[in-house]
């Protein structure tokens, strides 16, 4: 019989068993009566022989039952039949676990999303960036030119695939009004190198890498919304940027490349960076770094061999061509996983942190919770040890209510993660990569089955340490008149961890809200208010240059004479969008080796853009109209560009020799005619970037964007504005409008998510530290009722019984401070990686965060010491 | 299980087992014909609380070596019989020879030592 039968066939054993004994007794009756003995005699006489009948029934019994799992549900029961006494319990018990657990595991949902997830491609582990290496800067800042790529495409030997990658907006025409899509521009095996292949139609060929090619694979939503989702599409023409490109595939829906940036519209060959608008393409010009790299690596090869062969072509290509690539000797690889979520990690892995300490808290208050339930249940528990129950009996009774209650806090936990993550992912955005793929899924469930075992193992310590090291039967003993116990030490010891916990949350908030103050209040150096900045899509064969500049100088001058606007003009980056274009210079009269050479930031504008965008002059002239390519070449500068390179003297007719190029004349010496405020460009930089403006008719690079001041609400300029543009060319998509105050808050996304999330797990944290250290002074006080009553009865004053109860509670709360204070300390590394623009020692954030903590405490503590002292003498000594 | 369930203390663990198998391997007898046999054979040597024969027999069925099955008896009575099982058989022979060896054992320790 198995044991799955077993279970179902008791009851059968069971009577047969009886029906087994019972005919056993008859038989022995009868037998005894047939010799002569008188009935009830023979009864009596037959059960002596016998023995206990029910005894010897429930030793049978015994036999077949799995007295582990039959306690189990035996305990199970009676502790459901507990909790469903004691509501409140259950429920205060339950929430504070649901927090814990569910917060970490919303929280590890995002990171499972964002950080652990493989790319989504077969053996995406052996997917690698590669980028060229300079001794003078960090790892992974450089990108590659198109000739350096070929060289390290054709000299490899580990590489299964190289292919490179670079972003472009392109415009779609031809149907309905001009779009501009996100487009990138790939070698032919981009398709090959992810081992996957387009839905519909074929992915890229050699073939079509040839100069005169045109072909692209398109998006699985941009077919189904602009492309009318035909499949007869394939092999038909569409206007990209004003020329046919035949489309060859459709890419699977979810498909994206690169992974965790916006969703890209349209993929097409390097063919069309063959093309001549410059005086050399730019697949010839070894010095124009533009190319991200992505190789996968051959079958048995590991990333560090494949490093060392790709440093040996580097260091050759150094060789062959020093001008170019003497700064560049090696490269860099790196799983293209850890690239793409370099950026998210640190501050996901501060979150998991956060959450975990949150988590530990929340165990410490339940380990309270059911220290002061056990401890009302204390004569209960004497009373069964003194009848005989075994003490591990009683551990695992205590134990089962607390893994149940763990395990229902769990199960609720589940529903706040799907609630958290549904509510706030969206609210996200795309500004971390991957984040909006976050979803309760196996993995997350698993994350909180064993966050859930773990917090049940967390909880039962305590309170299985108390009822294996405690005398159980003192309450039996001590009667009416017993002394009196404070809170176990054990208690204590939890409301000082919790404090503790508590504060260093807290901390981690206050530097996170301070280092988002700092962010969002700084000056951004630009007036962002009153600002609308949108972009043209003119690239392509219809606009050379000579006809890109005369449209800017067209569209400029109509949007200026527009009504409501004050100025216009055009500027390459926009402010605050990241520190995208940096040229390296010379300084005339310091001469410098060329790997040392200075480097700064660098942007495009029109005379009117300081004006515009509201940077002050401070030095010297602006740029007019007559800095064109016909006059001698000119530069502003930034403050901190004068204070870094120039400190103590006038930066304004300094001569400088950026490494820029315009046309065929190669990098000019350049005068800096004025110097101009700070304007942030990255947005999340501690310290002002040092930028060097050039004017745009001396530096005519495609594609600026245009920054407007408006009179009034900016919003309100957006349909005469699009209508300027269509009146001049009716196939030019407009696209990244913005206005000035969403530019400012699109780039502290990260650093507003990160600030929310973590006030919230402070104030949960303050709360539950709060209601600990309640918790334990209020059953202190209940325990105390009869001492506190004599004392009183004797004539101690209510301030000195208030005194009592303050004491101990000061007591916990200094120890729980100095604790988290010296915890938030040595955290203050850890939390100084994210925060930006505070010291995470601060002396200030730290006590104010200690303050709030305190004055939680307080209102803790008042409650308790209040009841206290208004204790009655008479009804307290009557209480037993 | 305790020890006690058999009243002789004399009778050390597992022997009613044994002699329980050894009598139905003679004839598949059912509880209270085992509980006779055991007294008769004896010489009434053996004191066997009655009671004590049932969480054995449970055990026994638990593990195999004996099957049971309802009857009628030859005096008319609704009987639940035991018989050995194969496995029965080859577990009692076992038990058997380390009962043997393990008496003979004990009897050379026991026997008077020669001067």
């Amino acid at each position: 019989m198995s044991w799955f039968e077993r279970l179902f066939a008791r009851q059968r054993i069971d009577a047969d068993l009886s029906e087994e004994i019972r005919g056993h007794l008859d038989e022995r009756i009868d037998e005894l009566v047939a010799g002569g003995v008188p009935r009830d005699d023979a009864v009596a006489q037959a059960r002596r022989q016998f023995g206990n009948v029910t005894r010897v029934e429930e030793q049978a019994r015994d036999v077949w039952t799995w007295p582990w799992i039959e306690d189990l549900f035996a305990d199970l029961r009676f502790a459901v039949r507990q909790l469903r006494k004691s509501p409140g319990f259950a429920a205060a018990g339950a929430l504070t676990l649901a927090i814990g657990i569910g917060a970490n595991t919303a929280v590890f949902s995002v990171v499972d999303a964002v950080v652990l997830r493989p790319l989504p491609f077969p053996e995406a582990h052996r997917l690698v960036s590669v980028w060229p290496r300079s001794p003078a800067g960090p790892a992974g800042a450089f990108n590659v030119s198109y000739p350096n790529f070929f060289d390290w495409r054709n000299e490899n030997r580990v590489f299964e695939h190289l292919v490179s990658y670079r972003s472009t907006p392109i415009s779609l025409t031809g149907s309905g009004d001009a779009v501009q899509l996100r487009g990138q521009i790939v070698s032919w095996d981009l398709f090959p190198l992810l081992k996957t292949e387009p839905a519909l139609g074929r992915g890229f060929r050699p073939n079509d890498e040839d100069a005169g090619a045109r072909t692209v694979i398109v998006s699985d939503a941009l077919w189904k919304t602009r492309l009318g989702g035909d499949a007869g599409i394939i092999g038909r023409a569409i206007n990209l940027d004003r020329e046919p490109y035949v489309v060859i595939g459709v890419a699977a829906p979810g498909f994206n490349f690169p992974v965790g940036g916006e969703q890209v519209q349209v993929w097409v060959t390097l063919a069309v960076d063959h093309r001549s608008d410059t005086v050399q393409p730019v697949t010839r010009q070894r010095g124009s770094r533009m190319l991200s790299a992505m190789g996968r690596l051959r079958d048995g090869i590991s990333i560090e061999h494949a490093g060392a062969q790709m440093n040996g072509v580097a260091a050759s290509l150094a060789q062959r061509y020093p001008d170019e690539n003497s700064r560049y000797p090696g490269v860099f690889l790196q799983p293209a996983l850890g690239e793409l979520t370099r950026a998210a990690r640190r501050p996901l892995l501060f979150l998991l942190g956060a959450v975990g300490l949150l988590l530990l808290l929340a165990c410490a208050n339940f380990a309270n919770l059911l220290l002061s339930r056990m401890a009302e249940r204390e004569r209960e528990f004497a009373l069964r040890l003194a009848i005989g129950a075994a003490r591990s009996r009683i551990v695992r009774q205590v134990m089962t209510e607390s893994l149940t209650l763990t395990f229902i806090g769990g199960a609720a936990s589940v529903a706040m993660t799907v609630l958290l993550v549904r509510l706030a992912v969206p609210g996200l955005g795309t500004a971390i990569p991957r984040i909006e793929q976050t979803s309760v899924d196996g993995r997350v469930l698993g994350f909180a089955l064993a966050a859930t075992a773990l917090t049940a193992v967390l909880v039962s310590l305590a309170p299985a340490f108390r009822l294996l090291h405690d005398r159980l039967s003192d309450p039996l003993k001590d009667g009416a008149f017993g002394t009196v116990r404070g809170p176990g030490g054990l208690g204590s010891a939890l409301v000082v961890g919790q404090i503790a916990l508590g504060l260093m949350l807290l901390c981690g908030a206050a530097l996170l809200m301070a280092g988002f103050v700092h962010l969002t209040r700084r000056d951004p150096g630009f007036q962002p208010d009153r600002l609308l900045t949108f972009s043209v899509g003119i690239a392509g064969q219809e606009y050379p240059r000579a006809r890109q500049i005369q449209f800017y100088d067209q569209l400029l001058d109509r949007i200026g004479s527009l009504q409501g606007v004050r100025s216009a003009a055009l500027a390459m980056p926009l402010p605050l969008t990241g520190s995208s274009m940096t040229v390296g210079f010379d300084i005339a009269g310091r001469p410098a080796p060329r790997s040392a050479r200075p480097r700064s930031d660098i942007a495009i504008v029109t005379p009117g853009f300081f004006q515009s965008a509201g940077i002050p002059l401070l030095q010297g002239r602006g740029f007019t109209n007559q800095d064109n390519s016909s006059s001698p070449p000119v530069l502003i500068v930034n403050r901190a560009f004068a204070d870094r390179f120039f400190p103590g003297e006038s930066a304004v007719g300094k001569r400088i020799q950026p490494g820029a190029v315009a046309d065929a004349r190669g990098p000019q010496m350049r005068e800096i005619v004025g110097v101009v405020g700070n304007a942030q460009q990255s947005p999340l930089a501690s310290r002002p970037d040092a930028i060097c403006y050039f004017p745009y008719r001396q530096l005519p690079w495609c594609c600026p964007s245009v920054i407007v001041r408006a009179a009034g609400l900016p919003t309100l300029l957006e349909p005469s504005i699009r209508s300027v543009v269509s009146s001049i060319d009716r196939q030019l998509p407009l696209f990244d409008v913005q206005t000035g105050d969403q530019i400012l808050s699109l780039g502290v996304t990260p650093v507003t998510f990160l600030t929310v999330l973590m006030v919230g797990f402070g104030a949960v944290g303050l709360l539950l530290s709060s209601i600990g250290l309640y918790g334990v002074l209020s059953y202190a006080v209940v325990r105390q009722t009869r001492e506190i009553g004599i004392r009183i009865a004797l004539g101690a004053a209510p301030r000195a019984v208030l005194l009592l109860v303050l004491h101990r509670a000061a007591t916990l709360v200094a120890a729980g401070l100095v604790i988290g204070l010296a915890g938030s300390i040595a955290a203050g590394r850890f939390i100084g990686a994210v925060v930006f623009g505070v010291d995470s020692a601060n002396p200030v954030l730290l006590l104010s965060a200690a303050a709030s903590m305190l004055a939680a405490a307080w209102l803790a503590t008042y409650l308790p010491a209040h009841r206290a002292a208004s204790i009655d003498p008479l009804l307290a000594l009557r209480t037993e | 299980m305790h020890s006690g369930s058999v009243e002789s203390r004399d009778l050390f663990p597992g022997a009613l087992e044994m002699m329980i198998l050894q009598i139905l391997r003679r004839q598949p007898s059912h509880g209270y014909a085992l509980v006779q046999h055991i007294r008769r054979a004896s010489n009434d040597l053996l004191q066997v609380e009655e009671g004590s024969l049932y969480p054995a027999l449970q055990r026994m069925l638990k593990a195999g070596v004996v099957k049971a099955r309802w009857e009628v008896s030859p005096s008319g009575r609704r009987v639940r019989t035991y018989e050995l099982t194969a496995r029965g058989a080859k577990h009692l022979d076992r038990q058997l020879s380390t009962f043997e060896r393990m008496l003979a054992g004990i009897c050379l320790v026991l026997s008077p030592v020669k001067p």
